[in-house]
């Protein structure tokens, strides 16, 4: 990173370290749909979208370090920055896609903030990210509104909104030590994250709206205590997720693919 | 659901090429999953996606050919005519 100023350099680095692990965790957690998609066309979907995510981990982690093996998984678990939304397992298929809806509407808003940035490498990794985010997130909200039409759909998905927007939040914080100031005056960012954070929870209550729902949204601030995966303290389902996702290199450390 | 038809064309001369079949409830999800399900590894640069329902489909009975050789020429009489020499018969 050599365009960007000092001030900003440490936390531009935690920034992308948190958006690369939360990448990783939802691809790995994806994934698990191969092959048990409710449809084919969905399994396909699904897993392809995942393999995208993992892909968008993947170029973030390399403007951190060439290891990008040892930054994905050689760490150790305090030192991962995801949002806990993201380690769910979400073995239901309604939780999925509830979760990648979310998921997805604040990805188009968090990588249109990093757009233009300043860090040139970090700004080409965000436009070619968005591309793809908008079509995953026309899957999301394809599929989500013609379920929301039906009476089952409506009253199984619409509960699962009121338990992950407050775990989604999370999304839109930064690892405690890293400061969006400094990220926003030398342009590595070009939007604060409660204005990221307002046009994401304006998306959500525009898709859920012709449902007559409203999500219970946490106040603004109330949010920072429910940000400690940022913080580096692990969800019950990480343990389990980092074990499948080194499954391999535990059995061969020298294995390369 | 409604089923398309998908139809790829790499970069280049080549024409589009059908390349299966999906259903979906809608044209947009449509689109999303031919994206997922037939370009993951950029199989084209290029993507028709059509309801099977819009499609014109030709009457099997117009296209079934009688008995006409004549339109299945495939040169070897004006090759074996030229090998021996002669001309076509006036």
């Amino acid at each position: 990173m050599t365009d960007s100023a000092p001030a900003s350099t440490h936390s531009a680095h935690e920034a992308v370290l948190a958006l690369a692990d939360d990448e990783l965790c939802i691809g790995q957690n994806l994934v698990w749909w191969i092959a048990v998609g409710p449809f084919l066309e969905e399994d396909l979907a699904l897993t392809s979208i995942s393999q995208d995510e993992l892909g968008h981990a993947r170029a973030l982690y390399g403007l951190l370090g060439d290891d990008i093996d040892a930054l994905a998984y050689g760490r150790q678990p305090h030192e991962y920055r995801s949002a806990h939304l993201t380690e769910l397992p979400c073995r239901d298929w309604g939780e999925t896609l509830v979760r990648h809806f979310l998921y997805d509407t604040a990805e188009t808003v968090r990588w249109a903030a990093l757009a233009d940035s300043s860090w040139d490498a970090l700004g080409a990794v965000a436009r070619r990210a968005l591309a793809e985010e908008r079509s995953h997130l026309r899957h999301a909200s394809g599929l989500l509104s013609w379920l929301l039409r039906t009476e089952a759909g409506r009253s199984q998905l619409l509960p699962l909104f009121d338990q992950f927007v407050p775990m989604a939040c999370e999304l839109f914080h930064l690892p405690p030590g890293c400061s969006q100031e400094a990220l926003l005056a030398d342009g590595v960012m070009d939007r604060s994250l409660s204005d990221q954070r307002a046009e994401w929870q304006s998306g959500v209550d525009g898709a859920v709206a012709s449902a007559g729902y409203q999500p219970q949204w946490p106040a603004d601030g109330a949010a920072t205590a429910s940000a400690s995966g940022r913080a580096g303290q692990r969800s019950a389902h990480f343990a389990a997720l980092h074990a499948e996702m080194v499954e391999v290199l535990s059995i061969d450390p020298t294995a390369v693919w | 659901m409604k089923t398309y038809e998908v139809f790829l064309k790499r970069p280049g001369k080549d024409p589009f090429t059908h390349v299966g079949a999906l259903e979906a409830p809608d044209d947009d999800l449509a689109l999303s999953f031919a994206r997922d399900c037939y370009t993951r590894r950029s199989e084209g640069d290029q993507m028709w996606v059509v309801a099977r329902e819009d499609l014109l489909v030709a009457d099997p009975v117009e296209l079934e050919m009688a008995d006409r050789p004549h339109r299945h020429n495939d040169g070897t009489l004006l090759r074996d005519l030229r090998q021996a020499g002669s001309q076509p018969a006036s």
